[in-house]
């Protein structure tokens, strides 16, 4: 048996790919590189060939798959509906068990630090203290990639953990407040619980959750992924659904059947549709007024994963907003995770091509909904561009009275 | 030096791949056959492009040109190994809109010409549904035609001029702007020749006017001849619609599977017509459709409503193939043309050859152009199954050609429809093509065992016989 764990990528579904070649033009390694090494249909190959047995899980084929950004671009695109995302994760779980050697530092930021509130408040406080001395240089190079796009961190308001309020006569809402998000990103989460309550949920961000386990899983860390998993499926248990406020954790929640929590999956819904079904049915208002053009960015693990594209648009444009699209095509901004650390130099050729795409539109306000892209688009626009969640653009127009 | 070090010196160490997990992701096309490259290289130039060729001849070694590997005969597929030539650094586009022409890379894709066409009111005709992902290199090698090439014709008709390395590395130009050039049109043997005579590297490409208006219909019949004879009967009531495409019922509930686009998943089949041209005249000729398609038996006709509609049911007929992989892991395909006029009973004469040989059998074609794509979905790792696929191929090719049609509308004859030449041409006809590929490749370097069978000519063209064993039909 040339795999090891037992969620290496199945035979059925690497079957399922006819290699028509339709995913190539989509992914964004291929655009990059022209090459059938950084293609979906490559890499769905390297995984046949070892399944096959023609070849083994070995540097060449770490490298092929460690620079797939898992932006899923090629999953809406395939006819055949391969489950790429899927296979992903399973190769990568493959090369973290045959390949021990490799990214050790990962499993200890990933398995310790991250599910930790202890240490990631440390760590928070620490970038915070960095941010308003300016001394920002001295935080590791690799790492600087990563979070030199974070918001400011002072006056971010009280966690969320914690939290519960709310009438809940549309229903009740366990809150994966994530674990970056509401350090780094808590107006976000704020702005969430804020809409949900006025939308007539009961919200509650019970303290015995923890980190979803995306960047975990992405890594090929499964047995931190597994465990974070569990927690949380018995944390959230009882709500009617659980709501995240980052694209990248609502899609990996989507996807829990994958990691024994097919109970939540189905109840997992993204922070956009929430409200977006809130505006339509009436339960949240359109704000009068007309707020001008905002640039529209659509992270992929809501757009390509979750296939929720008209959702940020409906809530912007209720919120009085033009809509100006940047990017037909949805190619991603190369934050992906912890792509921006593992893969400077690809993740940095798409960050600039995505700003290039907001610059050439002229405006300065863009909506982002994932935390990771807002950091990305921050890094490779400068401070002048002003980038939040819609959500947030929202509850600004709401409170700034329409 | 070593065929390896020549080539990193020529290209550099990164342009160079010979890891053995590398050089199988590019062992194949989107066919059947798999083949084992020495090595796969990515020239960032013409120049390049050139040395390359220089380094295969003194080494004694095929060259296979690679675009995006989309073919469907494996004509990239390096079945007598060699240096796979993958043209996708090959990209720039120089557009000249006064004059509608555009000079192109050859590893640039279809859709991208025209996407950057579109400021300027044009686009690039010929529209293969992989167009998103093939290549105009491809696309002049195969001669290819799409869902728009009825009214318009195939690559061909939109190629005014080449660039192309020759043997010896010699780079050419042929044809010009000019609509007939004088002298033997030697960019006509080029292109279709499928890598075979040497590698196009530049494309001087006629571009087309956007069609102001265009109305897309969608119609759904309860028999399949329904739907062939309302084609026959709109063409021949003297219209020239942009397409005429069938979808039998088995794709039709694939592709609605995935796509989610209101497509008939009753009907036995249905046709998605496209008129183009000025306002009134589109509406009068969707009208002449309707009406002949309710005199056959049309179960359901709608015209898209708006452009993201009408997108919608184009990415659906142009990811057909695809959708063959919720119904098996592999397929083969053939690419007959039949006369029009013959299309109805050439279909039930497939439907039942693969009935007889219990085969899932599914279409889905250009049928103004009476270009059938019958495609058989098969797991191809039961070699009894696979035997029978085989068989029954023959007998489609057979009943196609009897009944006055040609071996292959568009996807080129590759490796896969090689051996069926002989069905369709003498052994003089044979012997002139090996001829000229002769005085275009003395050292035999340009993708070699594609095209022509063994045996052509006099001497036996180093080719392989049916390679059964483990290519297309297993
Ligand atoms: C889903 C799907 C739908 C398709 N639909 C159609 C269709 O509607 N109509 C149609 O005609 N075809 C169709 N095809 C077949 C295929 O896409 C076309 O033949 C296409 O033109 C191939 O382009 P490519 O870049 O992928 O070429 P490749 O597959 O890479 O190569 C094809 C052939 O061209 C040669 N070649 C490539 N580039 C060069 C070059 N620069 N110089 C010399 N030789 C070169 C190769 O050696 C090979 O013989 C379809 C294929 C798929 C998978
Ligand atoms: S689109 Fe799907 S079936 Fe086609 S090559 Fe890509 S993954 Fe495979
Ligand atoms: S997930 Fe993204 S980067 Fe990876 S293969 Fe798919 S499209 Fe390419």
């Amino acid at each position: 048996m040339p795999w090891v764990t037992d969620i290496h990528p199945e035979k059925t579904e690497l079957d399922s790919c006819v290699q028509c070649g339709l995913c190539l033009p989509v992914c964004p390694t291929f655009r990059l590189t022209g090459r059938e090494t950084a293609s979906p249909r490559g890499r769905l190959q390297a995984m046949s060939a070892v399944d096959q047995g023609v070849a083994v899980v070995d540097e060449t084929f770490a490298r092929i798959i460690d620079f797939c950004l898992g932006c899923r671009a090629c999953e809406p695109v395939c006819p055949g509906l391969v489950p790429y995302g899927r296979t992903l994760e399973g190769a990568r779980a493959e090369i973290d068990a045959q390949l021990p050697d490799r990214e050790r530092q990962l499993s200890f930021l990933l398995g310790r630090v991250v599910p930790s509130r202890r240490l990631l408040d440390l760590a928070t406080g620490l970038l915070r203290l960095a941010q308003s001395v300016g001394l920002i240089r001295l935080v590791p190079a690799r790492m600087r990639r990563m979070v030199g796009g974070v918001r400011s961190l002072w006056g971010r308001g009280r966690a969320t953990l914690g939290h519960a309020g709310g009438s809940g006569v549309s229903g009740s809402v366990g809150l994966l407040v994530g674990c970056v998000q509401d350090e780094w990103f808590r107006p976000v989460n704020r702005a969430a619980v804020t809409l949900l309550e006025l939308a007539g949920h009961r919200v509650e961000a019970p303290v015995a959750q923890t980190c979803c386990g995306a960047l975990a899983a992405h890594a090929g860390k499964s047995e931190i992924a597994a465990r974070l998993a569990e927690r949380n499926v018995s944390a959230l248990s009882g709500y009617d659904q659980v709501v995240a406020t980052a694209a990248g954790c609502s899609a990996h929640l989507a996807g829990y059947a994958h990691w024994g929590g097919a109970s939540l999956a189905g109840r997992a819904v993204d922070v956009t549709v929430m409200v977006s079904e809130a505006i339509r049915s009436g339960r949240l208002p359109q704000v009068d007024g007309d707020r001008g053009p905002i640039a529209v960015q659509d992270p992929c693990h809501l757009r390509h994963a979750q296939r929720v594209t008209r959702e940020p648009r409906r809530i912007l444009e209720a919120a009085g907003y033009e809509v100006v699209e940047i990017d037909p095509a949805g190619m991603c901004c190369g934050a992906a995770g912890l792509y921006t650390m593992l893969q400077p130099e690809a993740s940095s050729r798409l960050g600039a091509q995505k700003a290039a795409q907001v610059r050439t539109t002229g405006l300065t306000r863009v909506a982002s909904a994932n935390p990771g892209c807002e950091m990305q688009l921050r890094t490779h626009l400068g401070d002048d561009y002003e980038i939040a969640h819609p959500i947030e653009w929202y509850l600004r127009a709401l409170q700034s009275g329409g | 030096m070593d065929l390896v070090t020549d080539l990193r010196v020529a290209l550099g160490v990164d342009n160079v791949l010979v890891e053995p997990l590398e050089l199988y992701l590019f062992s194949k096309d989107a066919s059947l056959m798999r083949g084992e490259p020495h090595v796969v290289v990515f020239p960032q130039d013409t120049t390049q492009v050139a040395e390359v060729v220089r380094i295969a001849e003194t080494h004694g070694v095929p060259i296979v040109p690679r675009g995006a590997g989309t073919g469907l005969t494996a004509g990239a597929s390096p079945t007598v190994g060699g240096i796979v030539l993958v043209t996708t650094a090959l990209d720039t586009i120089e557009i000249d809109a006064d004059n509608r022409t555009a000079w192109v890379g050859a590893g640039v894709i279809n859709l991208d010409l025209s996407r950057a066409a579109g400021p300027y009111g044009l686009y690039f005709a010929p529209d293969p549904s992989s167009q998103s992902a093939c290549t105009v290199g491809g696309n002049v090698a195969n001669n290819s035609g799409g869902p728009h090439c009825l009214a318009e014709g195939s690559t061909t008709s939109h190629v005014l001029g080449l660039e192309v390395v020759l043997t010896g590395g010699e780079v050419v130009i042929l044809g010009s702007q000019a609509p007939d050039p004088p002298g033997l049109d030697l960019k006509g043997l080029i292109v279709g020749s499928e890598g075979t005579l040497g590698v196009v590297t530049k494309v001087l490409v006629r571009l087309l006017p956007i069609d102001p208006e265009v109305r897309t219909l969608l119609m759904g019949f309860a028999e399949t001849a329904g739907a062939t004879t309302t084609v026959s009967e709109v063409i021949a009531s003297g219209l020239v619609p942009a397409a005429l495409e069938i979808m039998d019922q088995r794709l039709i509930v694939a592709v609605e599977n995935w796509l989610h686009a209101g497509l008939p998943v009753d009907a036995a089949a249905m046709l998605l017509a496209e008129v183009t041209g000025e306002a009134e005249g589109v509406d009068s000729q969707a009208e002449v459709i309707s009406t002949i398609a309710r005199a056959n038996g049309a179960t359901s006709i709608e015209v898209a409503a708006t452009p993201e509609h009408r997108e919608l049911l184009w990415k659906g007929r142009k990811s057909a193939f695809g959708a063959t992989a919720q119904l098996a892991p592999d397929y083969y395909l053939h690419d007959a043309v039949v006369p029009r006029t013959r299309l109805a009973e050439t279909m039930a004469a497939i439907y039942e050859i693969a009935d007889r040989s219990q085969l899932t059998l599914v279409n889905v074609f250009h049928a103004g152009d009476g270009n059938l794509h019958p495609l058989i979905a098969f797991d191809a790792s039961d070699p009894l199954v696979s035997e029978r696929v085989y068989r029954a191929g023959e007998e489609i090719v057979a009943v196609c050609l009897r009944n006055g049609g040609a071996l292959s509308g568009e996807h080129g004859i590759g490796v896969e429809k090689r051996d069926l030449m002989r069905a369709a041409f003498s052994e003089l006809d044979l012997d002139a093509q090996a001829r000229l590929k002769e005085v275009f490749d003395p050292s035999r370097v340009f993708n070699p065992t594609k095209v022509l069978p063994a045996g052509s000519r006099c001497f036996d063209y180093g080719g392989v016989r049916r390679p059964a064993a483990d290519g297309v039909w297993v």
